[in-house]
């Protein structure tokens, strides 16, 4: 009987003791205490380490952008990282071509952060916050297209530029869905800093999209960050040609926004392409830009339209509109913002036509 | 079966909601190994290989490309369109490269019967001989592709 | 047991290494007993990794044998408890390969998702437990044991290095279609099992 007693608790006194000094190994290793972090050699953050450089750099409010939200997967979130990110790890190197991999590029939701690190990232994301939102209303612009309000709570107001982006947060919004986080360009006056107005367009099976057209619903908490981007108008005074499609005409219709504040009389004429009548939108809003600035002219090109529509505009494709429209654009500037396909048509399409490339300025998300 | 770590991450990335909604694998219970290879069954069986599968499928997205989503006609009875969005997608087998979010759609005027495809998938077929299970959103039956595409 | 059984230390160093020797070459636990396969055949595929997953196994043969000699000789034998050896050397074997995981984790992150989910599988490795019951069936004293323990793992460290070795050299060679991988794996397994029966004889 002794011996049963005996037995018994010696076996669990050993395992229990060892898995005591298991944990306590685990507090010791684990706990990589504070950390530097120097971000382009003047500013200094003291982070706990243990987490990746992403949500410690998150953590202290500097957003790397990242489509995917730190699983390694996207290849978005790039950061110099100039010293202390220790060995590059095989989850980085199927994102970093030999070039970056020599200039100390390194994937930073990958990076642990386990000692001081010296980093070096773009000043500008540095103004770039999480916002609080709440989704207010939608209006539907096409059959596959919709304009999403969101109400800005917290921080109440953002100071973006016309041709900023914003990464809104989708939730796990039914089984099979992961997190993950989208760009879209925003589309209202930046004027109005207290909402946020995006433009999107159904993508078929999309994760975002689906959740933003099917499940969310108003008064919905939603996260967004931002303002990104490096799209916006130059500031020459040179005229411009716009070209967009499907969702594209968001960051124009900001831009337009701000042309009209400011009293812009600067050339500009914008190409809307789309296939049939049914996939353009916004026709008051851009009669209302043109009837307000003197040099602004909104040309919407219908690819094939049908009879009943009689479309009395522009046909064809919306690159060969530009051809027909045009016979030297050296001294212009080209704004392009739509699919990948429509974009990289456009450039050949104005570089044809004698545009300079540098004076070429696109966001293809891409 | 044991499975080295490498594979273990390439189902979890396959079944996942990360890179597609519902994943790659939809609600097929088998691994990608026995999908692939019993597509390769498939198509052997009628006769063509995964490289012409994708070489096609190319094909007649480079040749709807310049179109932007209209149709434009393949050949007498086939006619194609091909449509992109703002965004790209990446592979789920570990390895560098970014793709567009391209859907190309080919239609028999005779039978009525399309199938579709995405850029994605050209590379899945190509490079993977991956046709994707059996009720993924996207997944291609060499059955019915071949019908409708040769 | 008391700790020098041959008399004196020198004697016991002496037999320790001759173990150690025969542990290495003449009874190589892998290529003569065949225990710790599993992740002989999957993990020999490249030298660097090989080596890490080898000094990883003779660290943790080496110190388990140790502490399982500790554990069965002064714990479960004055307890008369020794039927429950098999439990509580994989409870320490267990233990100790989580430990190594954590410092491998915080020290080598690179070696460590390298090895991936054969770190843990160590555990498991049949022929840390083989090496263990050994100890233990052969009465082997600390010191001896020390040197068993370690030379096993040298001898299992040894053959998957070698096993990569070869295996990279095969990158280049045509093998059909349906040898590749653990087939021929195998093969060369057998092969390098018959070069090492060589070695019988060289130890009386």
């Amino acid at each position: 009987m002794a011996e049963l007693f005996i037995s018994v608790l010696v076996i669990s006194g050993i395992a229990a003791g060892l898995a005591l000094l298991l944990v306590l190994s685990e507090k010791t290793f684990q706990n990589y205490g504070p950390c530097k972090i120097v971000i382009n050699d003047k500013k200094e953050l003291t982070v706990e380490g243990g987490k990746s450089l992403l949500a410690s750099l998150k953590a202290e409010k500097i957003f790397l952008p990242s489509a995917c939200g730190g699983r390694g997967t996207c290849g978005v979130c790039k950061c110099k990282v100039l010293d202390g990110a220790g060995p590059l790890l095989p989850t980085e190197t199927p994102f970093l071509n030999p070039q970056e991999q020599k200039d100390n590029i390194r994937l930073s939701c990958q990076v642990k952060v386990k000692k001081g690190l010296s980093i070096e990232i773009p000043a500008a994301l540095f103004d770039i916050r999480l916002y609080q939102a709440r989704f207010a209303e939608a209006t539907n612009l096409t059959y596959d297209t919709k304009r999403f309000r969101f109400q800005l709570v917290e921080p109440a107001t953002m100071n973006f530029t016309a041709g900023h982006y914003v990464q809104i947060a989708c939730p796990v919004y039914k089984k099979g869905i992961e997190e993950v986080s989208r760009a879209y360009s925003i589309a209202s006056d930046p004027k109005d800093n207290r909402f946020i107005d995006l433009i999107v367009r159904r993508v078929p099976n999309g994760i975002c999209t689906t959740w933003m057209f099917d499940y969310l619903k108003a008064g919905d908490a939603v996260e967004l960050v931002g303002p990104y981007g490096e799209f916006r108008l130059s500031d020459t005074q040179s005229p411009m040609v716009f070209i967009a499609g499907g969702s594209g005409m968001a960051p124009f219709v900001s831009i337009l926004h701000q042309m009209r504040n400011v009293g812009s009389t600067r050339k500009a004429e914008y190409f809307f392409g789309g296939n049939g009548v049914r996939d353009l939108y916004l026709h008051e809003q851009m009669a209302e830009f043109e009837k307000n600035l003197s040099a602004f002219k909104f040309v919407p090109v219908v690819c094939k339209p049908s009879p009943e529509d009689n479309w009395q505009g522009q046909t064809g494709l919306v690159t060969d509109a530009v051809r027909k429209n045009f016979t030297d654009l050296s001294g212009h500037e080209g704004y392009l913002c739509g699919s990948p396909g429509m974009i990289d048509a456009s450039i050949k399409v104005l570089i044809g036509l004698g545009m300079s490339e540098k004076n070429i300025y696109y966001d293809k998300f891409s | 079966m044991k499975q080295s770590p490498q594979d273990k991450n390439l189902e979890a990335m396959l079944r996942s909601g990360k890179l597609a909604a519902g994943g790659f694998m939809g609600s097929d219970l088998r691994s990608s190994a026995e999908v692939i290879s019993a597509d390769a069954a498939a198509l052997n069986a009628l006769g063509y290989t995964a490289v012409q599968v994708a070489a096609r499928m190319q094909e007649l997205r480079d040749l709807a490309r310049p179109w932007m989503g209209n149709w434009v006609q393949a050949s007498a009875v086939l006619r194609v369109k091909s449509e992109d969005y703002k965004g790209f997608i990446v592979c789920p087998w570990p390895h560098a490269g970014r793709y567009e979010k391209r859907i190309t759609t080919a239609e028999r005027l005779d039978t009525g019967q399309s199938v579709s495809w995405t850029d994605l998938n050209i590379h899945l077929i190509l490079e993977h001989g991956f046709f994707e299970g059996r009720d993924a959103f996207f997944r291609i039956d060499p059955e019915q592709f071949i019908k409708v595409v040769f | 047991m008391i700790l020098f059984p041959s008399g004196s230390i020198s004697s016991e160093v002496w037999l320790a290494v001759v173990t150690c020797f025969a542990a290495v070459f003449t009874q190589n636990i892998l290529l003569s007993y065949f225990l710790g396969m599993c992740s002989f055949v999957a993990v020999s595929k490249e030298i660097k990794t090989a080596v890490g997953l080898g000094a990883a196994v003779v660290l943790v043969m080496t110190c388990t044998t140790v502490l399982n000699w500790m554990a069965y000789w002064w714990v479960l034998v004055p307890l008369k408890l020794e039927f429950y050896q098999f439990i509580l050397f994989i409870i320490i074997i267990a233990a100790f390969v989580q430990f190594l995981e954590m410092v491998l984790d915080r020290y080598s992150p690179s070696l460590y998702l390298a090895l991936g989910i054969f770190l843990p599988l160590i555990t498991v490795n049949c022929a840390i437990l083989g090496a263990v019951l050994w100890m233990v069936i052969r009465g082997y004293s600390l010191i001896v044991s020390t040197g068993f323990g370690f030379g096993c793992g040298v001898g299992w460290m040894m053959a998957i290095v070698a096993m990569a070795g070869i295996r990279q050299r095969l990158d280049e060679s045509k093998i059909p279609a349906g040898l590749r991988g653990p087939a021929i794996t195998l093969i060369i397994a057998g092969i390098m099992a018959l070069a090492f029966v060589g070695f019988t004889g060289v130890l009386q």
